[in-house]
Parts: C-alpha cells; sequence; structure tokens
C-alpha cells in the first residue's frame, strides 16, 4: 500500500510541476468552463426577473449554476482525447513497458488538476458570496459531505467513461467525434444549461436510466439543497455506485481486448 | 544457463483497411470497407544466450521493429510463442517489466516540460527503487554519461544527444537484464552516436545485460553485435556473426594500394579485378583465399608504398543478402 501511496504521490507531483508550466492555458481553460455555466445563468435570470420559473427564482439560479461550475471542475474529464493520441501515435508504447497500468497516470493527472482547478472555483465562490448574498448555500455541513461523496462517483464516472471510451481507439479513429456527441447530449441530460426538472418528463425518464445525470445533475443539486428525502439519496448514490461500476467494467473489457489488437505505432 | 531469449515462429499478422484513392473511393470504403492482411512477421525462432548483444537488420518495414515490440510485450503475437528472462512477454505483467526496458529512438519518455531529474525520480517511484540503490544507479549512470550539467535543465532544451543519453538514464535506473534498443542513435551526429555506443558497449560489459537493438547505422551494428539477425519481408535470413556473413555473401576481399612509381592498368589487372585507379591510387578485388598471395605478389613486382587488406564495406554486403533473399 506504502509503494502505491509514493507511487501517486510521485505521479500527481509531476503532473502538477508538468501544469505549472503551462498556466496561462489553465486558466484559458477554466475561463471556458466557467463561461458556460456563466451565460447560462445570465439568460435564466433575465427569463426568472422578479418571479419564478418551475420554482426556481433569480437567487436559486445563482446557487445552481455556481455549483455546477465548481462540480463541472470536479469532476470534468478529458482523457479520451489524450488516451486518443497515445494509442494513434504510439505514445503508449513506453508507457506499457511500465510495471504499472498506464489508467495510474490518468488518474493522477486528474487529480493533480482538479485539485487546482476545482480549489480556484471554490475560492472564486466563496468569494462572491462574501459579497453576493444570492450566492450563498445553506450552512449544512452534512448536505456539504454528501455533495463531495456524490462528486467524488461523478468524477469516477466521467473519468472512466471518457477513458473507455478513448480505448475505442484501439479500433477507430472516431473517438473524438463519439466525445463530442457524448458532451452534446450531456449539456442538457447532465443539468449543464437548465435543472434536469425543467425538462419533458419523457426526457427526464430517459436520463434518468443513462449516466449524464449522476456525472453532474446529482451532486449539484445535493449542493443546492433539490435532493430531500432519503430515497432521493439513495436512489441517486445507488445509481451512481452502478454506472461507475458499469464504466469501470466497460473500461476493463475494452482495454484486455484492445491491447491484443494493438499495432504499437510509431516507434 | 537458460537463454535471455527464445523466440519460437512468431508471427504477426496486421488486418489493414484499403480503400481506393478519391471520393468515389471514400464512398465505397464506407459503405463496402475492404481489409487486407499483412504478414509483419513470418515464423521468426531464434535464441539470444544473456550478456549478447544481437542487432537486428533490415530495410525500413521489414519486421524488425515488430519482433522487438513482442519480445518487449506491447504486441500480442498472431501465432508462435517466446520468452524473455524466462516470461511469456504479453502476459508477463509488472514482474517482466522489471527486468526489461525499451528506449525507442523517435519517442521519448522523459517529461518534456521538466528537467530530467523529475523523470528519473517518478522512474524511482514507479520502479520502486529502493532509494539507497537508486542514488547509486543514478550516479554511476550520470557519471558514465556525462549528464551532471545537464540535471537541471528541461528537457525541451537538450540537444537530441542529450536527450538520448537522458532516455537511456531514465530506462537503466531500475537494472534491466534486458535491453531493447530499437534505433538508439537515430538522428544523431557521429560524436553523439559514438558516445552511445561506447556507453552501451561499457554498460553491458560491466552490468552483464542483453542487448537487443535494431538500428540503420552500420557503425552501430559492427562496433556493438557479435551477432546479426536479418529480416526481409518478415523472414529471418540470416543469424550469426557478421564476419561470417561477410564471408559467405562476398568471396573477394579488398585491397588497397598507393603506388610510389606510374603503372599501367594492365599491369595492375593482371593482380585482380581493379575498381579504382587514380594514380597513386588503386583498389583491387581478389578471391578472398588469394588475397594474401596476390598482396605478396603486389610487393614483389610493383613500386607499392602502402598496402591493405579489407573486406568490401559492410553496406554492399548487407544490400547483396536483401537482393538475394528478393
Amino acid at each position: 500500500m506504502r509503494v502505491w501511496w509514493r507511487r501517486y504521490a510521485a505521479l500527481v507531483r509531476s503532473a502538477w510541476l508538468v501544469d505549472l508550466q503551462y498556466p496561462a492555458a489553465i486558466a484559458i481553460w477554466m475561463v471556458w468552463n466557467v463561461t458556460e455555466p456563466a451565460i447560462a445563468l445570465g439568460i435564466w435570470w433575465s427569463i426568472a426577473g422578479s418571479g419564478t420559473v418551475q420554482g426556481y427564482a433569480r437567487d436559486d439560479f445563482v446557487r445552481y449554476f455556481f455549483a455546477v461550475t465548481l462540480i463541472n471542475q470536479l469532476t470534468l474529464a478529458w482523457d479520451a482525447w489524450y488516451i486518443d493520441r497515445w494509442v494513434r501515435e504510439g505514445e503508449l508504447n513506453f508507457r506499457l513497458t511500465r510495471p504499472i497500468s498506464p489508467v495510474h497516470e490518468a488518474v493522477s493527472d486528474n487529480i493533480a488538476y482538479k485539485l487546482r482547478t476545482g480549489g480556484a472555483a471554490l475560492v472564486l465562490w466563496i468569494a462572491v458570496a462574501c459579497f453576493w448574498p444570492a450566492a450563498r448555500l445553506a450552512w449544512d455541513p452534512g448536505r456539504w459531505a454528501l455533495a463531495a461523496l456524490a462528486a467524488v462517483l461523478a468524477a469516477g464516472i466521467r473519468f472512466f467513461n471518457g477513458y473507455a471510451t478513448g480505448l475505442l481507439a484501439f479500433w477507430t479513429t472516431r473517438v473524438s467525434a463519439l466525445m463530442e456527441l457524448q458532451f452534446g447530449i450531456s449539456l442538457f441530460l447532465s443539468g449543464r444549461i437548465a435543472p434536469l426538472s425543467f425538462l419533458p418528463p419523457a426526457v427526464v425518464s430517459v436520463a434518468g436510466v443513462l449516466w449524464f445525470p449522476y456525472m453532474l445533475a446529482f451532486p449539484v443539486e445535493i449542493l443546492t439543497g433539490a435532493v430531500h428525502t432519503t430515497a432521493d439519496y439513495w436512489h441517486g448514490f445507488a445509481g451512481q455506485v452502478a454506472w461507475l461500476v458499469a464504466w469501470w467494467l466497460l473500461y476493463v473489457l475494452v482495454w484486455h481486448r484492445g491491447l491484443k489488437r494493438y499495432g504499437a505505432v510509431g516507434g | 544457463m537458460t537463454p535471455a531469449v527464445v523466440a519460437e515462429h512468431l508471427d504477426k499478422v496486421y488486418r489493414v483497411k484499403v480503400r481506393d484513392p478519391g471520393l468515389g473511393g471514400a464512398l465505397r470504403a464506407l459503405v463496402h470497407p475492404r481489409y487486407e492482411e499483412v504478414r509483419a512477421v513470418a515464423d521468426v525462432s531464434f535464441e539470444v544466450g544473456r550478456g549478447e548483444i544481437v542487432a537486428f537488420l533490415g530495410p525500413n518495414g521489414a519486421g524488425k521493429t515488430t519482433t522487438l515490440k513482442m519480445l518487449a510485450g506491447l504486441l500480442y503475437p498472431t501465432a508462435g510463442r517466446a520468452s524473455v528472462a524466462g516470461f511469456t512477454p504479453w502476459t508477463g505483467g509488472a514482474a517482466f517489466k522489471r527486468r526489461i526496458a525499451l528506449v525507442l529512438g523517435n519517442k521519448q519518455q522523459l517529461l518534456w516540460d521538466l528537467p530530467p531529474e523529475e523523470t528519473f525520480q517518478l522512474n524511482q517511484a514507479i520502479y520502486n527503487i529502493p532509494l539507497p540503490l537508486y542514488r547509486q544507479r543514478h550516479d554511476e549512470l550520470v557519471e558514465l554519461l556525462g549528464l551532471g550539467p545537464l540535471l537541471d535543465k528541461p528537457v525541451r532544451q537538450l540537444s537530441l544527444g542529450e536527450r538520448m543519453k537522458c532516455e537511456l538514464t531514465a530506462a537503466l535506473l531500475h537494472g534491466p537484464e534486458i535491453l531493447f534498443l530499437d534505433e538508439p542513435t537515430l538522428g544523431l551526429d557521429v560524436i553523439a552516436q559514438e558516445s552511445i555506443r561506447g556507453f552501451l558497449e561499457t554498460y553491458r560489459g560491466r552490468f552483464g545485460a542483453t542487448v537487443l537493438l535494431t538500428s540503420h547505422y552500420m557503425a552501430d551494428v559492427t562496433a556493438l553485435a557479435s551477432r546479426v539477425l536479418i529480416i526481409n519481408r518478415g523472414r529471418l535470413l540470416y543469424d550469426g556473426a557478421l564476419h561470417a556473413l561477410v564471408a559467405r555473401l562476398s568471396p573477394t576481399k579488398r585491397i588497397e594500394v598507393v603506388l610510389g612509381d606510374s603503372v599501367t592498368r594492365d599491369r595492375l589487372a593482371a593482380f585482380g579485378e581493379v575498381q579504382s585507379f587514380q594514380f597513386p591510387n588503386a583498389t583491387l578485388d581478389v578471391p578472398r583465399e588469394e588475397a594474401t598471395v596476390a598482396s605478396a605478389r603486389l610487393l614483389a613486382a610493383l613500386p607499392v608504398l602502402d598496402l591493405s587488406i579489407q573486406d568490401p564495406p559492410i553496406e554492399e554486403v548487407i544490400r547483396t543478402a536483401f537482393e538475394d533473399a528478393s
């Protein structure tokens, strides 16, 4: 176990040091990720006016989209694009000669990146909340802890979803298109542009059996207080665990099958 | 003693998608994709003893690197079996990977934006090398390769030769007993090439490592390898000592002379086949078994200032081997 701690410490440290070489790139990427919820907030703010939209007043939208920004930073996974390149350009080769699976490097990159950007988003939210009461959450550390747990599970789902999709590069050159497609669908079904309850009931039912709501909407709704009953919590966490296990199993399957097809091109 | 590497009837077949050029070809490929099978490695068998340095020779696409990658566990073969350090490479797992190192001349494992020292420390953790042992190996390799002034410079600011030295260090810190080197001197200048060759020779001598390398530079092969494996179109054409190959494929020796006084081309032709003659230099090819006698006759009959007997250039011999196989 101590060996793995040391390995992860070294991998996270390296990823952190590499990230430090590109502060501007990370800042631009963060701004991009803040822009989308900021635009959505602006639109809903305007629509809500002095009334409510499906029970959401302006202040509710503010808290919702600040939560979307934070949880999105903490769960965002871009691994599919990296894995696609590793496979197509032979960058997987030296990683395969190491005595640890390449997945550990990807996990460490995620930890390093999320500690930085998630931390920055949290600090930004706290700073804004100091001056703007609408952005303040009700004091409820128990709920925040559950939201943190849901965020970790959501990050796991998004990570293995992206990693398994990226590994399809063993078979196809269309990995980026597949990820863009998922990204587009998630705009609606994960609650990125509006709370899920705003969608037609039939769409909500479909979303409920897919992984999208569990990778963003569920932790966001815990944080903002939209999840109330014990049954809702159980349902949400059960869905998260089920999809995490499903994507992890898919990753294992695709990895083992893909390695047998690997051409190790490009050196 | 069991061999370090055993390859038995290794085969690797790739399925490659093919399509005709143009928009029509693209549409047809979409509706009715066509595939071709390419046999990159065909029934290759050989053994490598512990501590040997063996070079793979062959033109581009011959199957050298594919064979190397199968032995390093990167590729699953279509058929055949292999044993490397007692493991089946593609199922050997972490225990196998601790015993080998793979260095690719055109791909790097060094962290591009950070000084090489960061990659070395990362590998110490990944391979779980005990710290005292890590420090000892690190210092030894840094001294052998003269890396001292490079350790705190970002990798992206190092020259190609400096980067290859750091790549070798990163790959050797865990003390692998078998090294797979794919074009380790690719793109390096002559001085850097010699430096890498010198290091590999010293390393093999000091640690008894087994080395399998591919290279397009004959100087690498002649300087390092006691044995060569010639591969073309996936098939192993020759397995043996380089000098034996030269003797087999080249029935002549080359005599180079520097003359003191002018002689005619006809007089020279009496001693062998004149390849070039521009006073005072002349080059003659004579049958291998007659080289000594022909040299003695030349020295006795002509005003010779200097004389040397050589094998023909190794590149010519290898080219002959490939042409014969074709």
